[in-house]
């Protein structure tokens, strides 16, 4: 079949309703969770998608693996229209998904069992089932824990698990879904290397959805969605020059911006966005001379 | 009327092959009203000393002492004691069950033997202190945000009266606006009513602005205990350990390093901003 969209994931006017019910079952309204969101992203992007508790990011990261389909639009996954449902394995297999709790998604007893599940689902052969998991386990830095119980690791060992899980499948595109929430700095500068790499070195496609704001300037570029919509769209440096913008959106910046923003408003002739502390001190010697 | 923990040890499956120390000759003195940060990454001790602080985790050896007294005396009314020290755990909002927010809340001060009256009167003070409107009282809690949950929960242990406030990681899965929301509704209770809080977190942007003392664990030990400014200046050890200073701490490193006067100790966004102004005046 030729394919309809070259993009890795692309949304076409995409809706999600879904009907809210009091205690009989009588409905009690609909809510729009997604409300007619168009985007697209490119093989080997890293992408990143803002946005405070409700606003809509994470149903609409459930549509890029068909966990849900759109009430209106339409969502195509490497070409693949994800409401066929023909097209579900392949989808599934293609754009792999990381959630926010280590806990809820590691099933194996052993770390490399764990690893070996999916690609033993898909009935891949026995010899390359240990090739993939040997292969994913060093791609996060876990080779050495392949023998471990994954009860004994930290929480951002866990998640580099179920990462390197999904790498197992040999995804094009990765959905990490708040995968920091709930670690520690060190664990969620683990896992945010781990993204990194897979997208540098093999060019997998990742979407990164986040609350903290300092995982974010690194990627290509950044969604924030408020109320199910898009609602700003560019490179960390364009969004986060928009600091008033982003706090009415329930958000924040960076440290750093926010006081290079801060040092602005006293009156330094500071630029937008700026992101980094390298950059922050640059300027400052620049206009002090 | 300050806790005080006495070379305590706590041995996890301390008979078996599997015995690990997660706390090792821990001595604190938390003194009354004080706002305490408690910062360690995961697996640090952090949440096992706090279950020592209300009775629910025994010292292997050592003491813990409440109003001068060792809560683990058998005769000691534990009971008692955990509604002094209330623990607010790790996404409580998971342990809302009522039919609404005000019974939900009223669920605490009713296992304390109160009578009917006094423990409404508790459930609606301690709701209107985590900032609810009359007209959400009676709301499914399930129908509520998650910052509004974690409230909900707040408030449910704030009815029990208690003089010691604990907070693990009241913040965790917020965006950045519910963290800053729940930050400030600690901070405004610390100050309203004068108790003692100990925040547990591992954010230390979060818990410089607000805590009046940090408390740093690794494996098990105490690692720094100090000023937020006397903590961050150990930065590098910090980071050694897993952990990190406020991003502007290191922007203030940074300036010094290139040659520029600056203070180092600032660690929030005004200190820093101030202290740069003076370099352009």
């Amino acid at each position: 079949m030729k394919k309809k969209h070259d993009e890795m994931i692309c949304t076409e006017d995409l809706t999600f309703e879904y009907i809210r019910r009091d205690e009989e079952g009588n409905v009690e309204g609909i809510t729009t969770a997604v409300d007619d969101v168009n985007i697209s992203i490119n093989p080997g992007e890293f992408i990143s998608i803002l946005g405070h508790n409700g606003s809509g990011k994470s149903t609409l990261a459930k549509h890029f693996n068909a966990l849900l389909y759109p009430t209106e639009g339409t969502v195509w996954v490497d070409g693949n229209d994800t409401s066929n449902l023909q097209n579900l394995w392949n989808i599934r297999q293609e754009a792999g998904m990381v959630f926010q709790n280590p806990d809820n998604q590691i099933i194996g007893q052993i770390v490399e069992e764990d690893v070996g599940f999916g690609p033993e689902n898909i009935g891949i052969p026995t010899k390359e089932i240990w090739e993939r998991v040997e292969e994913s386990l060093k791609a996060v830095g876990m080779y050495e824990f392949r023998k471990n119980s994954p009860n004994h690791l930290s929480g951002g060992q866990k998640q580099r698990v179920s990462i390197a899980g999904v790498i197992a499948m040999h995804p094009k595109c990765i959905i990490l879904d708040e995968p920091t929430a709930m670690l520690d700095p060190n664990g969620r500068k683990d896992v945010i290397r781990a993204a990194r790499a897979l997208n540098q070195v093999e060019n997998i496609t990742i979407i990164l959805i986040t609350h903290y704001m300092e995982e974010v300037i690194y990627s290509d570029r950044v969604y924030v969605m408020d109320k199910g919509h898009v609602e700003m769209q560019g490179t960390p440096r364009e969004i986060f020059s928009q600091v008033d913008r982003l706090k009415e959106l329930r958000l924040d910046v960076p440290q750093v911006t926010l006081l290079a923003h801060e040092l602005k408003m006293r009156g330094l002739p500071l630029e937008d966005g700026i992101l980094t502390i390298e950059e922050l001190v640059d300027q400052l010697k620049k206009i002090r001379k | 009327m300050a806790i005080i923990i006495d070379h305590v040890n706590y041995i996890y499956d301390a008979d078996t092959e599997m015995a690990h120390a997660a706390l090792k000759d821990i001595s604190l003195e938390i003194p009354d009203g004080q706002f305490i940060g408690l910062i360690g990454h995961t697996g640090s001790g952090k949440s096992t000393l706090i279950q020592h602080l209300n009775g629910l985790i025994k010292p292997t050896s050592g003491a813990v002492y409440f109003d001068g007294k060792d809560i683990n005396d058998p005769e000691y009314d534990r009971k008692a004691l955990r509604a002094k020290v209330g623990l607010v755990f790790q996404y409580p909002e998971h342990q809302l069950f009522e039919v609404d927010c005000f019974t939900d809340v009223c669920f605490g001060p009713k296992n304390l033997g109160l009578s009917k009256k006094e423990v409404e009167l508790r459930a609606y003070e301690a709701l209107k202190q985590v900032g609810f409107n009359d007209e959400q009282f009676y709301q499914s809690p399930f129908d509520l945000s998650g910052g509004q949950k974690r409230r909900v929960a707040i408030a449910g242990v704030l009815a029990m009266k208690p003089q010691v406030l604990i907070l693990d990681e009241p913040t965790a899965g917020l965006d950045p606006r519910g963290r800053s929301e729940i930050l400030g509704l600690i901070s405004k209770l610390h100050e309203e009513m004068g108790i003692t809080v100990i925040l547990v977190s591992h954010s230390m942007e979060d818990v410089a602005e607000y805590v009046q003392r940090i408390i740093v664990m690794n494996k098990g030990e105490v690692a720094f205990d100090g000023t937020p400014a006397q903590v961050f200046s150990y930065h590098k050890e910090l980071e050694k350990i897993g952990l990190a200073a406020p991003q502007v701490t290191y922007v203030m490193e940074a300036l010094e390093s290139e040659g520029f006067p600056v203070n180092t100790t600032a660690i929030t966004i005004d200190e820093a901003a101030d202290e740069i102004m003076k370099l352009f005046r």
